[in-house]
């Protein structure tokens, strides 16, 4: 569904995106997980033709994004990172406008339905400005939905949202993914990238340093972790393959230890040596 | 219904215009400074000054309505995408909608359109009220249309170009403000010394100021009516070109 080759984005001196080659399967959610500057956003950008590499190709459902970006714009539907709803417009009127821009046959049942899905359905003729953080996220992913896209690119969907409500944004991307759609998605929230994703790339200054399914990379890391607070205050981790190891490295401990399963973060800091967040 | 890409870019404009509308504040900020300088210079320098034999309310008014069709057609355009696209990202979504640059400046340069004409709507109602003398002609109505077209253009032009918001201000000192006062709007362009004349003449607005004033079209009018159609189409190919090409 999507082909990235030898991405490429550089802002100054800066390598933003750093030759990235990955592909992306029909029906899969793909996560890119990273820290803050690692070139999620950027990579996002460069997919939906907001950005214009510098080198390399990406292809989206047979169509070169740098040579057919109207075909490509066809079949996309993007929740950016930056809110970018119209805050004096009411929610009815900013899905209007994207329906309209889309071309959407059936604009009026497909705003209703959205709205309905997001619980917004009785808030459509507010004005936006008077939208809590969370309602506004959750109206991006709304209004996203809306041309029935193929692909539905995520960039940081649950920034700054309660764990209430991220599962809530959890559970229609999970929807989507049931509808048939591919879903892309950017985070720095480990546990959004276990739970929703088939496949995650790990970003770091630009770079993919690593590709697989979660499981896959943590089983690489080894699945147990054992931690503990040494006598100057720094934690310590070992990593087990199984959990016999790690209950055997406990009871060597003479301080209070936690065993763990490990996550995509400990494979982060195995492969870079810093933590995301 | 499927619309045409144009449509829900105008519309988008024209929904936030239909909210300044309901606010008074704005009638009064779209007529302030043309009722200034037609009580200023028409009722109060204007009653000892004739130019051509005629009273120089009759020479201002049109003028006052070139002046006012530029500044609102230009500032709103440009200010609301410089804004959209730096500040609120609301640009974006056009951008990365299947519609063309065309379509997208299209929409823009309509919006900015019907704001320049709304503007210039309110004073010619002051001056069927105020001058026995004004009215209106298919010269008249043609190059006002054409003095918006262009100026909504150049709008999305230095909106698109502005690297912030600040800069619209310095793009509006150097082109704007010059052509307001120098471009035939208050004095006719033929009064000034050869080399700065040859300047002015360079700019729109003293095109517009020329063919506004005409009653019957004839060689000098014929050639304003081409320099001001040269403008608008370059204007807008261009700013079509800087919409086809914006990345980020």
């Amino acid at each position: 569904m999507i082909e990235i080759n030898g991405l490429t984005k550089i802002y100054g001196n800066v390598n933003a995106v750093d030759n990235i080659t990955l592909s992306v399967r029909k029906g899969d959610v793909f996560g890119l997980l990273g820290p803050n500057g690692a070139g999620k956003t950027t990579t996002i950008k460069m997919l939906t033709a907001l950005s214009k590499p510098d080198s390399g190709k990406c292809m989206i459902n047979g169509f070169d994004v740098a040579i057919d970006p109207y075909e490509i714009k066809k079949h996309i539907g993007v929740v950016p990172q930056e809110n970018n709803l119209d805050r004096e417009l009411t929610a009815y009127e900013n899905l209007l406008i994207y329906g309209m821009l889309h071309r959407v046959k059936d604009k009026e049942s497909k705003i209703s339905e959205n709205l309905k899905m997001v619980d917004l359905w009785d808030r459509k003729d507010s004005s936006v400005s008077g939208f809590s953080g969370g309602m506004q996220r959750r109206l991006l992913l709304a209004r996203a939905l809306i041309p029935e896209p193929a692909v539905l690119f995520l960039d940081e969907p649950s920034i700054g949202l309660d764990p209430q409500i991220r599962r809530q944004l959890w559970d229609i991307i999970r929807k989507t993914r049931i509808e048939g759609r591919t879903v892309v998605i950017t985070t720095h929230y480990i546990e959004e990238a276990e739970v929703l994703c088939d496949q995650v790339g790990i970003l770091a200054r630009g770079a993919l340093i690593a590709l697989d399914s979660p499981y896959n990379l943590k089983s690489s890391v080894g699945e147990y972790i054992v931690e503990h607070i040494d006598a100057q205050g720094r934690l310590i981790q070992n990593i087990c393959k199984s959990r016999d190891d790690a209950h055997e490295i406990a009871k060597r401990q003479q301080s209070s230890v936690t065993v763990r399963k490990s996550n995509l973060e400990d494979v982060f800091i195995k492969l870079t040596g810093e933590r995301i967040e | 219904m499927i619309t045409a890409g144009w449509y829900p870019v105008f519309l988008n404009e024209m929904l936030h215009f239909k909210r300044r509308l309901l606010k008074l504040g704005y009638l009064f900020s779209a007529m302030v400074v043309p009722i200034i300088y037609l009580i200023a210079f028409g009722f109060g320098l204007g009653k000892s000054v004739r130019i051509d034999g005629a009273d120089y309310l009759s020479f201002l008014l049109p003028g006052l309505v070139a002046m006012s069709s530029m500044n609102n057609s230009y500032t709103w355009v440009c200010n609301s995408l410089n804004l959209n696209r730096l500040y609120f990202k609301t640009f974006q979504i056009f951008v990365q909608a299947p519609i063309s640059s065309s379509s997208i400046m299209a929409g823009e340069m309509l919006a900015g359109m019907a704001k320049g004409l709304f503007a210039s709507s309110l004073i010619i109602i002051v001056g069927f009220l105020c001058s026995p003398y004004f009215s209106l002609s298919l010269i008249f109505i043609m190059t006002l249309l054409l003095n918006c077209f262009l100026f909504a253009n150049m709008g999305v032009i230095i909106g698109m170009r502005a690297k912030s918001h600040e800069d619209t201000a310095t793009y509006s000192n150097f082109l704007i403000m010059p052509m307001a006062f120098f471009s035939g709007t208050f004095f006719p362009v033929d009064k000034l010394p050869v080399l700065f004349k040859t300047v002015i003449y360079i700019l729109p607005l003293t095109h517009t100021s020329i063919l506004i004033r005409k009653a019957h079209m004839d060689a000098e009018g014929t050639f304003s009516l081409c320099i001001l159609i040269v403008y608008a189409t370059v204007f807008f190919i261009y700013g079509s070109k800087l919409i086809r090409e914006y990345s980020e």
